[in-house]
């Protein structure tokens, strides 16, 4: 029979059936007798046994039933049923199961005899088929913008913002009668949580609570919106995670992955809008190809993983809300996207065709460049592979884009209310619980030309963020109906954050090398005209030696710099960056903190513990090895020169003067040297006043031959990154893992929030944590008011943002102790921490 | 309010399974409605693997070939085998020379000889070993979980003060740390699932007791008091719900495990003397009494490793001879006293030991026959040297897996290898799937059990295919 086919198809002849003997015929299953009703009888048969592979934009051989129309213009090897005659209908031939090699369903359970009659019948009597009923691919879900009309506010209320006249719409819609808002406290603490990932200082929630304005709520978001800093840092831990971006992991090893945190966090801290975020990840620069470029595992790994199917699964979840992984390997079972799709989309990034390989077995097929809604608009198969990028970029982040705008608003109204308008966040086929708010915000989005922090702000500012929290139970539900933001467990980040902030132990280190440049901010536009970089406006570092063209030649001997300065206030954070040619050792106060050996990478040395108020002297031995150390009679003398940056801030909590707060100053002509090593030389009593000249100024940084102006840049912007380091920027530490810190090799848009035991273990008697403690009870004993009771006040404040009351003042004075110990202060601590109170953003 | 003083942590354990815990764990990852693939019938409630990490070379422990003594000038094409052949309690299994003891108990076990590890192009330990324990061949687009995960989440602890998922022996901060990381974990199962580190079983009671430095009375004066604040904490606008409960639940567990009786099996010190000196042969050989103490306990899945370091312990990529005897003495005795003490105790019929590598080596083939890899070690035409006389090379197309007690045969070889090079598997090939295969049906589940992630089902065994080995079972 096939054999008998194949001949005919292959001679051309248009033939649609191989007529079956009257014998096979006769024992075909008999027509039903009754009428067959296609919505009944027929549609589940097709359902179970035809669309996957003949429907939903799926067309094996040729053939589709998306339509009656489809359906009987047949496939590759001509009609599929005669109207009227069953008999002769191939399709029955097929379904029939008569000859065993050639059967449809070819998987799965074949078709009931029953089933058999009721097809044949329904050819017999016409093929009637219901109008509205089609198997074709629905129409995509969230692509097309639609800006819904603000509906208007319901009587009585008063409201301004947008999204509570849809939240409020909907509540009258589905009976719900708001609560009232939550207090000011509530408040502070979700939006400092929220915005910028850190707990509200207790002067900061003094100053809120106290603040009169009507507006307090609207201008602090917008205060915390303006933290560029603080928010990157916050904001970085749920890019790392959907981006997989991490500091350590595998693939590293060998050159395999590629950060991105630098362009991340400057994105980030610059509020790079977010079409532009998305079109540089997509169309990457060197910066910011980590993304794209994947993971990429030595050896042979399955056809599914390799780097541009990476590419085209992550962007397509990521910034699509589109789950591309099952059609990595084979068309879909739980959505309708095909393997095509797939290798459309991961052929954008191949320098050649894409041969298609189903279940990692090839196809011999070969992938067509298409972007997963090709009505988005076309990416050119045959243009070089930059200008496919460029493309792709273009079409992903185009405003008709609408499901890139939803995805991302989707995102950001889940991580602030603790569950999205659709959930799961990653399938953005699923209904919203109100499609008008979610349209409403991705085209407002559009409308500020991509500006998150404007979402943030909207959604932070809305009377339904400040709506009591509600329990957080089955995100998934169906039946969700939102009454409020759901209470949120503090992050692994928020709470290494918390913890640093109320002890006032924070890391010193970062595992993530950033410029810090893109954040610092200007004073005046003067100051900007005249900073360089990340340097305070006026303070310019210069090469500095004993003579003008040091940098020439210079003799080989040790000379003895120092500087004098004044602070009214020490220093909360104070770095100096130094580099010499050939090396130096640096003082505070006679107290040597450092020392270097490198003019190409400067040094940077902490100087926080050593300044005080008032008078400090910083005095740095810079020493010019030999020209030629090798031949004793030669003239040894070669260049020399001596450049720092000494990076201080003061507290801003001492001044409000803005310009006082920067203390920085640099190596200039005011540098007194001396090549005599004078006793007490670099303490603040100098025993010999003579012998002292001011320096010679060389040079920029970036002058020859020690063009060291970059990595001195670098060295200054990473400066305000040390001693208060966020755990954003820390590789992931035994206590992060345990509370949730993912892995980065795949995407994580959500985390897990309930608590596990493994969890608790960690907190119970892990050494991170326990060490945190300790430190964190010394520190605050050094630090607190001595007296029991102010003590436990100031901590709970430091925590809780609250006073203790008066059980919880005399349970803990009891703990610590008088004087305060140690132990129990750790004790005091750690018991505060594992409260829901503290982890938990009611 | 059911966090107030009246809060009673008996009740909660009366009340919390692991499961009832698991189920507030990940949202979107569900355990699928049972299969109609019956459940086997579970011959084990505890699993133990002893994991060879680095490449134990089949041909030098329990499936030796010609022994060729080492000379000067030797042809290295002529070395199979660089010990001589042993018997062993069984008339047709030798082992190599050095494994006497545990020779002596193979009447207890099963040994087979025909594992093939997978084809990943490259010889890459971390990736087989990835392979190996997930089942999977990584990357995966989502995050595979490890046996030891799979069995936490399916069986749940057997004593639920003891951790269902126990790791022993392996540290992260030694060479491929990163890559280790990437499957010594639950994955998309949540880290309720994932493993109870214990790097140095020294020290294992570290990690059930109080914080070091933390006395049991100021440990238990602190539980006191956070239970306190607990009752005493004004609730007002904070209402209690799911996050909350499920925080305070984890803790009273967290409390239970470390004031438990059963903290006690952590801690080898208790061990008497005599036992211990059997045990200890090093950090492995103390890694099976600490197995052999938590199986005591009540444990339900515990790994020890002989420790993965790039070219340390099994990864001989030169001296592989010489390190080879320090090897075998490291994990012969221990090995062999962990199955006679448990079945002394009674526990051997009930408890699966299995022990495993990632791949075998040969001193002249690299990656498996008619595979072109590349290559990592030199190999002189001529040996002149000590140093080059051992099996230096990677080896995918044979290996073997030791297993005692838990319902497998006694005495029982599976599998065959070649006896001329390539010693590669001729009969009865095991691949990772099969093997996890039988594991889980001794542990009573079916290899097509799965959890759903992304709304599709995510196998125990790869995409549900592994087929156990039903010979193997008594």
């Amino acid at each position: 029979m096939i054999k008998h086919l194949l001949a005919l198809i292959l001679a051309g002849i248009p033939m649609a059936w191989a007529k079956l003997t009257p014998e096979q015929i006769k024992s075909l299953p008999a027509p039903a007798s009754e009428p067959a009703v296609f919505s009944r009888d027929i549609k589940p048969i097709f359902e179970a046994s035809c669309i996957k592979c003949h429907g939903k934009g799926k067309n094996k051989g040729g053939f589709a039933l998306d339509t009656k129309e489809t359906f009987l213009k047949g496939g590759d090897s001509g009609p599929a049923v005669i109207v009227g005659n069953s008999a002769e209908s191939y399709l029955v031939e097929l379904v029939s199961g008569i000859d065993p090699d050639n059967t449809m369903p070819q998987k799965g359970s074949k078709l009931t005899a029953r089933q058999v009659s009721l097809v044949r019948a329904w050819i017999d009597q016409g093929l009637s088929w219901d109008a509205n009923i089609n198997f074709a691919k629905a129409p995509p879900v969230n692509l097309v913008p639609r800006n819904p009309e603000i509906p208007p506010a319901p009587a009585k209320a008063h409201l301004e913002n947008p999204v509570d006249h849809f939240v409020f719409a909907y509540f009258t819609t589905n009976h719900i009668t708001p609560k009232p808002l939550v207090s000011d406290a509530v408040f502070a603490r979700r939006a400092f949580l929220d915005i910028i990932g850190l707990l509200p200082e207790p002067k900061e929630l003094e100053a809120f609570s106290h603040s009169r304005s009507k507006e307090k709520r609207a201008e602090l978001v917008t205060e915390l919106l303006g933290r560029k800093r603080a928010y990157a840092e916050h904001w970085l831990t749920f890019w790392n995670d959907a981006l997989r971006n991490d500091y350590k992991g595998t693939g590293y090893i060998d050159g395999g992955r590629r950060q991105i945190t630098d362009w991340l966090y400057s994105a980030l801290a610059t509020n790079l809008p977010y079409d532009r975020f998305v079109a540089q990840l997509i169309n990457p620069t060197p910066e910011s190809d980590g993304f794209s470029k994947g993971i990429v595992w030595r050896g042979v790994v399955n056809a599914s993983q390799t780097p541009e199917m990476q590419a085209a699964q992550n962007i397509s979840q990521v910034f699509m809300g589109v789950n591309l992984k099952c059609a990595s390997c084979h068309d879909s079972f739980i959505n309708d996207w095909a393997l095509s799709d797939a290798y459309g989309l991961a052929s954008v990034y191949s320098d050649g065709p894409l041969e298609m390989y189903r279940c990692d077995k090839p196809t011999g097929k070969k992938a067509l460049v298409k972007f997963l809604y090709p009505e988005l608009g076309e990416i050119k198969a045959d243009a070089p592979k930059a200008q496919r990028l460029e493309r792709l970029a273009q079409v992903v982040t185009d405003p008709k884009d609408g499901r890139l705008t939803r995805t991302i608003v989707n995102r950001v109204w889940a991580k602030l209310m603790g569950r999205g308008l659709i959930e799961p966040v990653d399938e953005m086929d699923n209904p919203a619980w109100s499609q008008d708010l979610l349209d409403w915000l991705a085209s407002d989005l559009v409308e500020h030309h991509y500006d998150l922090k404007r979402t943030i702000g909207l959604i932070v500012k809305s009377d339904a963020y400040q709506l009591p929290a509600v329990p957080g139970t089955d995100q998934s539900s169906a039946s969700f109906v939102f009454q409020g933001p759901t209470t949120k467990r503090l992050t692994a980040e928020q709470f290494s954050d918390a913890l640093a902030a109320v002890t006032g132990v924070w890391p010193e280190t970062p595992a993530a090398s950033i410029h810090y440049v893109a954040t610092t901010e200007s004073k005046s536009k003067a100051a900007l005209t005249q900073t360089e970089g990340p340097f305070a406006p006026g303070v310019a570092p210069r090469w500095i030696w004993n003579q003008m063209l040091a940098d020439k030649r210079a003799a080989a001997e040790t000379l003895y710099f120092r500087k004098t300065i004044i602070l009214s206030h020490a220093p909360e954070q104070a770095r100096a960056i130094v580099a010499c040619d050939n090396s130096f050792k640096l003082y505070v106060n006679g107290t040597e903190v450092g020392s270097g050996n490198d003019f190409s990478k400067p040094k940077s040395i902490n100087l926080t513990p050593h300044l005080k108020k008032g008078m400090n002297v910083i005095a740095i031995a810079a020493t010019n090895d030999k020209g030629k150390p090798n031949d004793p009679k030669a003239d040894q003398s070669n260049p020399a020169g001596l450049i720092g940056y000494f990076y201080l801030r003061a507290s801003e909590n001492v001044q409000k003067q803005k310009q006082d707060v920067i203390m920085d100053f640099t190596t200039d002509s005011s540098w007194l040297w001396s090549a005599a090593n004078p006793e007490n030389w670099n303490k603040l009593q100098v025993t010999n006043l003579t012998g002292w000249s001011r320096s010679t100024v060389l040079g920029k940084p970036d002058m020859a031959p020690w063009n060291s102006g970059k990595a001195l840049v670098a060295a200054v912007s990473r400066a305000p990154q040390f001693e208060r380091v966020r755990a954003s920027l820390l590789a992931a530490d035994p206590l992060m893992t345990a509370l949730g810190r993912p892995n980065r090799e795949q995407v994580i848009t959500t985390r897990a929030s309930a608590a596990t035991t493994l969890q608790a273990l960690e907190l119970t008697n892990g050494s991170t944590l326990s060490h945190l403690l300790e430190r964190g009870a010394e520190k605050l004993i050094q630090d607190l008011p001595s007296a029991p009771a102010q003590f436990t006040t100031a901590v709970y404040k430091r925590a809780l943002g609250r006073v203790p009351t008066k059980r919880e003042l005399n349970s803990s004075m009891e703990l610590i102790g008088s004087p305060v110990q140690r132990q129990g202060v750790e004790d005091l601590l750690w018991a505060m921490a594992m409260l829901p109170e503290f982890q938990v953003i009611n | 309010m059911r966090m107030r003083n009246d809060w009673n942590r008996r009740e909660f354990l009366k009340t919390a399974s692991a499961a009832t815990l698991g189920a507030l764990v990940a949202p979107y990852s569900k355990a699928l409605a049972a299969t109609k693939e019956s459940v086997p019938k579970a011959t084990a409630d505890t699993l133990i693997v002893l994991w060879m990490g680095g490449g134990m070379a089949h041909t030098e422990t329990f499936d030796p070939k010609r022994y060729t003594p080492y000379e000067k000038g030797l042809d290295p094409n002529r070395v199979l085998s660089t010990f001589p052949a042993i018997d062993t309690a069984v008339d047709n299994i030798k082992f190599s020379q050095g494994l006497e003891k545990l020779a002596a108990v193979m009447d207890r076990g099963a040994l087979i000889r025909s594992y093939t590890a997978g084809d990943l192009g490259f010889i890459l330990h971390s990736r087989h070993q990835y392979q190996w324990h997930t089942g999977y061949a990584p990357p995966q687009t989502v995050a595979a979980p490890h046996i030891g995960a799979m069995l936490s989440r399916t069986l749940g602890p057997l004593n639920p003060a003891v951790p269902a998922f126990i790791d022993v022996g392996q540290r992260f901060d030694v060479g491929e740390g990163e890559e280790l990381k990437a499957f010594h974990s639950a994955g998309f199962y949540g880290s309720e699932y994932g493993p109870f580190v214990i790097s140095n079983p020294e020290q294992a009671v570290e990690s059930v007791r109080p914080p070091a430095g933390m006395s049991p009375g100021r440990f238990e004066n602190r539980d006191k008091f956070y239970r306190k604040l607990l009752a005493e904490s004004p609730i007002g606008e904070f209402g209690g719900d799911y996050q909350k409960e499920s925080l305070v639940r984890a803790m009273d567990k967290a409390h239970l495990l470390l004031s438990s009786p059963a903290s006690k099996a952590f801690d080898l010190s208790l061990e008497p003397k005599e036992s211990y000196a059997k045990y200890n042969t090093g950090r492995f050989g103390l890694g099976c009494l600490l197995a052999r103490r938590l199986t005591e306990a009540g444990a339900r899945f515990i790994e020890v490793t002989t420790e993965y370091i790039p070219f340390f312990n099994w990864d001989t990529h030169e001296n592989g001879h010489t390190r080879m005897v320090d090897m075998k003495k490291s994990v012969d005795g221990p090995i062999a006293q962990l199955v006679l003490d448990l079945e002394a105790r009674g526990l051997l019929d009930r408890t699966l030991i299995v022990l495993a590598s990632e791949f075998s080596r040969d001193m002249m083939m690299e990656g498996k026959p008619g595979k072109t890899v590349k290559d990592q070690v030199t190999v002189p035409n001529v040996i002149e040297d000590l140093k080059y006389y051992g099996m230096h090379r990677h080896f995918t197309d044979a290996g073997s897996v030791l297993m005692f007690g838990g319902g497998v045969k006694k005495g029982y070889l599976h599998g065959q290898t070649a006896e001329e090079r390539p010693c590669k598997t001729i009969a009865d090939r095991v691949v990772i799937e099969d093997l996890h295969a039988t594991l889980f049906r001794a542990m009573g589940i079916s290899p097509k059990h799965a959890y759903e992630i992304e709304k599709r089902p995510f196998y125990v065994t790869k995409d549900g295919l592994g087929k156990p080995i039903d010979a193997l079972f008594a």
